[in-house]
C-alpha cells in the first residue's frame, strides 16, 4: 500500500475513532447534558456539575415543580417541604456549590423563561459580595449554556468529545453505587439538595467532643481573616435584574441572607455587613438569618457557611410562621430599608449562654432484676429501690424519652437534674420487681423490648428456656401508669448464636455479618427495625421513635437505616452523661448511656458525678 | 505545550498544513516562528537565556569562521607557523569564551543553588541561593550549540552567516526539550533545505508518534504513578515493593523519554526532516558500555567527540598513558589513561542530569563498573569458553542481557530516589528485607493504580519488548504492516488509536517530561 493510501486510511480510522469517542460520551453522558437517556444517573451528572445537569434533569421534569430556591451550597439546606407547604408549592432546590450571583441571575432567568414559576428563593450569603462571575469556563463550574447564554454548539461538542475518562469514571461510579451517598453521588435528584441522609444522622454531643473530628477541628481554633465587599455593586445589580424579572413575571421573590459562622462573618466588618444589608434591603425587603446565637455554636455547622439541615428548618419555621419548631430568640429578621440592621447590631456578642439550650442528661441502663444479683447485668431488687432512692433523694428529676425530644425539637423545657432511666431486653423483672418500685417512688424509666422475645420465656421457634419477658399486656399496663414508656431493641437483631440454626449468620447486634454486602444488609436490618415499630405500636397504641442499639453498637449505616425506619432517637452503651441541644436532632443520636450492676447506691452516685452529672 | 496535549496535536496539524502550502523558501522561518511559538508557550521570560546562547554562539561562530579564513589564507614564509600559532590561540579564546559564557550560564541556573548549599556547609555559612526559572531544555539548546561552535573551530563546519537561520538551529522546537542532542551538519542543513511533501515520510512521522504516545500515555504514566508512590514514601515499604517500584521507574523513564523522542522524530519526519536516534533497544544491551551507546545516543555521542576523545588524545594523557604501560603491569597499565579519561566522561554525565551527589556517584557508578569490566575481560571469555558457548551464543547472551539490566536496574536506586542516602537505603533494604509475599499481598494495588492499569501496563510493556525483540531481529516492522491487507492496516491503525483514547488522561494528571528538568 502507498503512503498515500495509507494515509487515507489514517484518516478513515480517525473518523470511526470519532464517531465511537463521540458515541461513548452520549451513552455515558457524564454531565447529563444528553439527557443521560441510558444510565439514569442524574446524582452523578449532578454532583460533576449541578449547574449544567440539573437544567439538562429540569428541561424533562419541569412539570413537577413550579418554584426554586437558587443559590450556592448553603442553600442545600433549606428544605422544600414546609416551604411546600406553607407556599402551597413545588419547589426544586437548584443549590451550584460556588454559584455567585450572576450563576444566580442567569439561572433565575432561564427558569423564568422557560419553565411555570410561581416563586423563587434567592439565597444570598456574605460571600456573594466578593465574588462575582467565577469559575465560567472551568468544565465544572460553568452554567449550561441554554443559561449563560453562550453559543450551543461548542458547548455540546465539548461535551461530545470530552475526555473518555469522565465516561468510564461514571461507567464505575454506576456499577459501584449503593444506597449510601457516596463522594461521586451528593445530590438527591428529586429534591436537588444535597444528599445528606448520613450527614443528617451523624451523632452529635457536646462541644468539646464535636471540636475533636478531625473533620470539625477547624472550629477549636477559628483562623481569623479580612475580606473587603469588592463586588457589592455587581451583586445588587444581580438581584435588582431578579426582582424586575420576578416582578414582570408576576412570580413571588423571597431573598434570605444565610446564616453564617461567627468567625468567618468576623472577616467582615460590621460596616461592610450593615453596607450589605442596607443595599439588598433596598432592592428587596429579605430574611436575615446571617447573625445570631446560631451562628455561635459550632456543632450548627459542617463548616463556616454550611449550616446543618435542622437550621434549614429552623429557618423555614421563621419564614412560614411555624411556631411548632424550637426557633432560638433573634433568629432570622424581615429586613426592609427602615429596618436594616446598623453596625452597631452586627458589633454586639448574641452567644447564649450553653445551659439556654442544651443540657446534661445521664441515661442509665439497666437489664435484670432479682433477689441475689447473679450474673453481670442482674441487679438485686433492694438495690434497685435503694438506687432509685438515692437517684430521687440526690435531685434527679426522671424524664421520658418524648420530654427529651420534645426539648430537642420544639425547645420545651425540661425539669431541673434530669436523668433519664432505662431498661434493655424487656424481662419480666422490669415488669414484676422494678415497676412497683418506679410507681412507689413515682419515677419515670423506659423499657427497650426486643419485638420477637416479647411475652416468651424460651428461645423463639425453640425449647431452649430464656429469662422470662413481659407481654404486651403487662407493657400496656405500665403505660397506663404514665410512667413507663416502651420503645425498641430492634425485632430480632438481638439473637443468642448458640440458639440459633446457623450459628454463623446469627445477629447478636445491628453489625454487618462478616463480609456482608450493603444492600442484603440494608434489606436485613430496615424490615426488621420497620416490623419491631409497626408491631410496638400495634400493641401498644404509642409512637415508637427510640431504639437502643443492642450491645450499644452501630454503624454509620445502621444510623441511615434507622433514621430511615423513622427511629429518631438512638442510644449506645458508651458511659458518659449525654447532651441533648435544641434545634439539633443529631444530639438525640447514638446517645451514651451508664450501664449499672449491683452496686451500691453511693457508687451509683459517685459513678454518675465522675461521668459529669 | 506538552507533547502529549490536545494543543499540540492542533499546533502540529496546522503547522505541517502551513508548511506545505506557503512559499518553499519561507518554510525555514516558518519552522523558526513555530519554534519560538512553541518555546514561549512554556514561559516567555526565559526565552532570553534561548536568545544568549543563540547570540554568543552566533557570534563565536562567526569569529571562528573568519579566523579560520585568516588561517587559510596566510602566505606562505617564515612566519606562517608563527601566525597560524597565533590565530590558534586567538580560535582557542573564542572557543574558551562561548564555552564559559554558555556552560556559565547553564551552571549559574542548573548548580549554583547546590553549590551554594554544599559550599555553605563546608564554609558554615549561609550563601545565598538564586531560586532561578530553569528554561525549558537548557541543557540540551547548550550542548548542542557549543557542538557546533568546536565543529567550526575544527574547521570541519563552515559557520552560519545568517543569524535568524543559526536561531533556527538551536531552537528548532521538536527537540528543544528533551533533545536528541543534534550535531549542526546533519540537522541544520535539512532545516533549511526547500520541501515538498513526501507521504512516505508524512506516514512514518504520524506512525512515530502515535508509537510515542502509546509508550508515554499507555505505559510510562502508570509506570510514573507507582514509581511516585514508592519513592516518596520509601520508608513504608519491604524490599520487593522498592524492587518493583524501582522497575516501575526504569519502564516509566525508557518509556517516557524515548517515547518523546519518538514524538521529536515524528514531528521532524512529518516535516520531511530526519533525526538522529537517541534510543537503540537498551534493554537488548550486553554491557554498561553497549547499554550507554544504545540510551541517551545523542548525549554520549557528544561526549565521546568533544570531551573523551580530546581528552584522551591531549598530551598529558598521552604522557599518563606512557607512564602507566611503563610502570604498571599488565591490562591495568594498558588501560589506566582511557579509563581515567572515562571516569571523567560518566561524571561529566552524571553531573549532566542534575545538581546532587546522587548523580556525582552515579557518575562514578558507571566509571568504575565500566572499568572493572574492562579489567575482568579475560576472565570473562575464560568462563564462557569453560561454559563451552560462544560470542554469540544466546544463552551467553542473555546472560549478558540480564546481567547489563541489573547493573541498570541498581543505578536507577540511586538516580530516582530523592537523595543519595535514601537511594542507598532502599538498596540495602532491597536484598536484606526483601519479603517476596508483599508482591502478592496487595500492596501493589496500594501504589496509586488499579488493577486495569495493571492489566494495560503489562500488557503495553509486551508489545513493546515483542515489537523491539523483532526489531532487535532485523524485522522492519512498518514494512512488514505496509504489505498487509488494507483491513489490517486498518485495524492496525484504528486499535492504537481507540487505545490512546480510552486508557489516557483522567485521573492521570499528565506528567511532565522527566528529562525536561535535566
Amino acid at each position: 500500500m502507498t503512503a498515500k493510501k495509507w494515509l487515507g486510511l489514517f484518516v478513515a480510522a480517525l473518523a470511526v475513532t470519532g464517531v465511537i469517542w463521540a458515541g461513548f460520551n452520549v451513552i455515558t453522558d457524564s454531565y447529563g447534558v444528553f439527557g443521560d437517556r441510558f444510565l439514569d444517573f442524574y446524582s452523578y451528572d449532578m454532583t460533576r456539575n449541578p449547574r449544567v445537569a440539573k437544567i439538562a434533569w429540569l428541561d424533562e421534569h419541569h412539570d413537577d415543580y413550579d418554584s426554586y430556591i437558587i443559590g450556592c451550597s448553603g442553600s442545600s439546606s433549606i428544605p422544600t417541604e414546609p416551604l411546600n407547604e406553607a407556599f402551597d408549592a413545588n419547589f426544586y432546590n437548584m443549590i451550584m456549590y460556588g454559584a455567585d450571583l450572576l450563576d444566580v441571575e442567569q439561572t433565575a432567568r432561564y427558569l423564568l423563561d422557560n419553565y411555570e414559576v410561581k416563586n423563587i428563593v434567592v439565597s444570598l450569603y456574605v460571600d456573594n459580595a466578593i465574588e462575582y462571575n467565577v469559575g465560567e469556563d472551568d468544565i465544572n463550574s460553568r452554567l449550561h449554556a441554554k443559561v449563560s447564554g453562550k453559543p450551543l454548539l461548542p458547548f455540546y461538542l465539548k461535551y461530545l468529545f470530552l475526555n473518555p475518562s469522565y465516561g468510564i469514571d461514571k461507567l464505575k461510579s454506576y456499577f459501584s453505587d449503593t444506597d449510601m451517598p457516596q463522594v461521586f453521588d451528593v445530590f438527591d435528584v428529586e429534591t436537588g439538595a444535597y444528599d445528606k441522609r448520613l450527614r443528617d444522622v451523624e451523632p452529635i454531643q457536646t462541644l468539646e467532643e464535636y471540636v475533636e473530628q478531625p473533620e470539625y477541628a477547624v472550629f477549636a481554633n477559628y483562623p481569623t481573616g479580612q475580606y473587603g465587599m469588592t463586588q457589592i455593586d455587581n451583586c445588587v445589580k444581580s438581584l435588582t435584574a431578579i426582582r424586575d424579572m420576578c416582578e414582570e413575571a408576576g412570580v413571588n421573590l423571597v431573598v434570605v441572607n444565610n446564616p453564617c459562622y461567627v468567625d468567618y462573618l468576623r472577616y467582615y466588618s460590621a460596616d461592610d455587613l450593615a453596607l450589605f444589608a442596607q443595599k439588598i434591603a433596598e432592592v428587596t425587603p429579605f430574611w436575615d438569618f446571617s447573625f445570631s446565637s446560631v451562628s455561635y455554636d459550632p456543632r450548627y455547622w459542617y463548616d463556616k457557611t454550611h449550616f446543618r439541615n435542622s437550621v434549614g428548618d429552623m429557618m423555614a419555621a421563621v419564614m412560614t410562621g411555624d411556631e411548632s419548631l424550637y426557633v432560638p430568640e433573634g433568629f432570622g429578621h424581615y429586613v426592609t430599608p427602615e429596618t436594616a440592621p446598623d453596625s452597631s447590631d452586627y458589633a454586639q456578642d448574641l452567644r447564649a449562654p450553653e445551659d439556654s439550650y442544651t443540657a446534661s442528661v445521664p441515661v442509665i441502663l439497666y437489664h435484670h432484676l432479682d433477689e441475689n444479683g447473679e450474673g453481670d447485668v442482674t441487679i438485686r431488687t433492694d438495690n434497685f429501690r435503694a438506687q432509685m432512692q438515692a437517684i430521687k433523694d440526690a435531685g434527679y428529676q426522671t424524664v421520658s424519652p418524648e420530654d427529651l425530644y420534645r426539648y430537642v425539637y420544639e425547645g420545651t423545657p425540661l425539669p431541673d437534674n434530669p436523668i433519664l432511666i432505662t431498661f434493655d431486653d424487656g424481662y419480666s423483672s422490669n415488669y414484676e420487681l422494678a415497676y412497683p418500685i418506679l410507681r412507689e417512688l413515682d419515677m419515670k424509666a423506659t423499657i427497650f423490648v426486643i419485638g420477637v422475645s416479647v411475652g416468651k420465656d424460651v428461645y423463639k421457634d425453640t425449647d431452649y428456656a430464656i429469662t422470662p419477658h413481659f407481654s404486651w399486656e403487662q407493657a400496656n399496663e405500665m403505660i397506663a401508669s404514665g410512667l413507663i414508656t416502651i420503645q425498641t431493641h430492634t425485632y430480632d437483631f438481638h439473637q443468642w448464636p448458640l440458639y440459633e440454626a446457623e450459628q454463623s449468620t446469627a445477629r447478636e447486634n445491628v453489625l454487618p455479618l462478616a463480609g456482608e454486602s450493603e444492600q442484603s444488609y440494608i434489606a436485613a436490618l430496615l424490615p426488621d427495625l420497620q416490623r419491631a415499630r409497626q408491631e410496638l405500636e400495634q400493641a401498644t397504641g404509642k409512637t415508637c421513635f427510640a431504639l437502643a442499639y443492642p450491645e450499644g453498637q452501630s454503624t454509620k449505616l445502621s444510623w441511615m437505616v434507622a433514621a430511615k425506619a423513622g427511629l429518631d432517637m438512638t442510644f449506645s452503651t458508651r458511659p458518659a452523661v449525654s447532651t441533648v441541644i435544641k434545634g439539633l436532632p443529631q444530639s438525640l443520636l447514638n446517645m451514651p448511656r451508664i450501664s449499672v450492676d449491683d452496686i451500691t447506691a453511693e457508687e451509683l452516685l459517685a459513678t454518675l458525678a465522675d461521668a459529669g452529672a | 505545550m506538552s507533547f502529549t496535549s490536545v494543543t499540540y496535536i492542533v499546533f502540529l496539524v496546522a503547522l505541517t498544513v502551513l508548511y506545505y502550502v506557503i512559499p518553499k523558501r519561507c518554510q525555514w522561518m516558518l519552522l523558526l516562528a513555530a519554534s519560538y511559538v512553541f518555546y514561549c508557550c512554556g514561559g516567555v521570560k526565559t526565552v532570553v537565556y534561548l536568545l544568549f546562547t543563540t547570540l554568543t554562539v552566533y557570534a563565536a561562530g562567526l569569529l571562528l569562521g573568519r579566523l579560520n579564513a585568516q588561517r587559510r589564507s596566510l602566505p606562505d614564509g617564515a612566519d606562517k607557523a608563527r601566525l597560524q600559532e597565533a590565530i590558534k590561540r586567538r580560535k582557542k579564546a573564542v572557543v574558551a569564551a562561548a564555552c564559559l559564557l554558555n556552560f556559565g550560564m547553564l551552571y549559574t541556573l542548573k548548580y549554583w543553588d547546590f553549590t551554594a548549599q554544599l559550599l555553605g556547609r563546608a564554609l558554615n555559612r549561609s550563601l545565598p541561593s538564586l531560586g532561578l526559572l530553569m528554561p525549558l531544555g537548557v541543557s540540551f539548546f547548550v550542548f548542542q550549540s557549543i557542538g557546533y561552535v568546536i565543529d567550526v573551530y575544527r574547521g570541519k563546519q563552515e559557520p552560519q552567516r545568517n543569524v535568524a537561520k543559526f536561531a533556527l538551529f538551536t531552537s528548532f522546537f521538536p527537540q528543544i526539550i528533551q533533545g536528541p542532542i543534534s550535531r549542526y551538519n546533519q540537522l541544520a542543513p535539512q532545516l533549511y533545505a526547500e520541501r515538498t511533501l513526501d507521504y512516505d515520510k508524512l506516514r512514518d512521522g504520524i506512525q512515530l508518534i502515535l508509537w510515542g504516545f502509546f509508550k508515554k500515555l499507555l505505559i510510562a504514566e502508570r509506570a510514573g504513578v507507582v514509581a511516585n508512590t514508592v519513592f516518596d514514601n520509601a520508608g513504608q515499604y519491604p524490599g520487593s515493593i522498592l524492587a518493583a517500584g524501582t522497575l516501575a521507574y526504569c519502564i516509566q523513564l525508557y518509556c517516557d523519554f524515548s517515547g518523546g523522542i519518538d514524538i521529536t522524530r515524528g514531528t521532524a519526519q512529518m516535516l520531511g526532516i530526519e533525526m538522529t536516534e537517541n534510543f537503540r533497544r537498551p534493554l537488548f544491551a550486553r554491557s554498561l558500555t553497549d547499554f550507554w551507546r544504545r540510551w541517551h545516543i545523542t548525549l554520549g555521542g557528544w561526549m565521546r567527540d568533544y570531551v573523551f576523545y580530546p581528552l584522551s588524545l591531549s598530551k598529558p594523557f598521552a604522557r599518563l598513558g606512557r607512564w602507566s604501560r611503563g610502570h604498571i603491569k599488565g591490562k591495568a597499565g594498558k588501560i589506566l589513561a582511557t579509563s581515567l579519561a572515562t571516569f571523567i566522561v560518566y561524571l561529566l554525565i552524571g553531573i549532566w542530569h542534575g545538581s546532587s551527589l546522587k548523580y556525582i556517584f552515579f557518575g562514578f557508578y558507571n566509571g568504575i563498573i565500566i572499568t572493572v569490566s574492562l579489567l575482568m575481560e579475560a576472565r570473562f571469555v575464560g568462563w564462557r569458553s569453560r561454559l563451552h558457548m560462544t560470542d554469540d551464543s544466546r544463552g551467553w547472551n542473555l546472560v549478558r542481557i540480564a546481567r547489563t539490566c541489573v547493573i541498570v536496574f541498581i543505578g536507577r536506586y540511586i538516580t530516582r530516589a530523592p537523595r543519595l542516602l535514601t537511594g542507598l537505603g532502599m538498596l540495602w533494604r532491597t536484598v536484606t528485607d526483601f519479603q517476596p509475599s508483599a508482591l502478592v499481598s496487595g500492596s501493589l494495588l496500594g501504589l496509586g493504580i488499579g488493577v486495569m492499569d495493571y492489566v494495560i501496563v503489562i500488557c503495553a510493556v509486551l508489545v513493546l519488548v515483542l515489537v523491539e525483540y523483532a526489531q532487535e531481529r532485523g524485522v522492519h516492522i512498518r514494512q512488514w504492516l505496509a504489505e498487509r491487507p488494507a483491513g489490517v492496516q486498518f485495524i492496525a491503525a484504528l486499535v492504537p488509536l481507540l487505545l490512546l483514547l480510552f486508557c489516557t488522561g483522567g485521573d492521570y494528571v499528565p506528567a511532565q517530561f522527566i528529562y525536561a528538568q535535566f
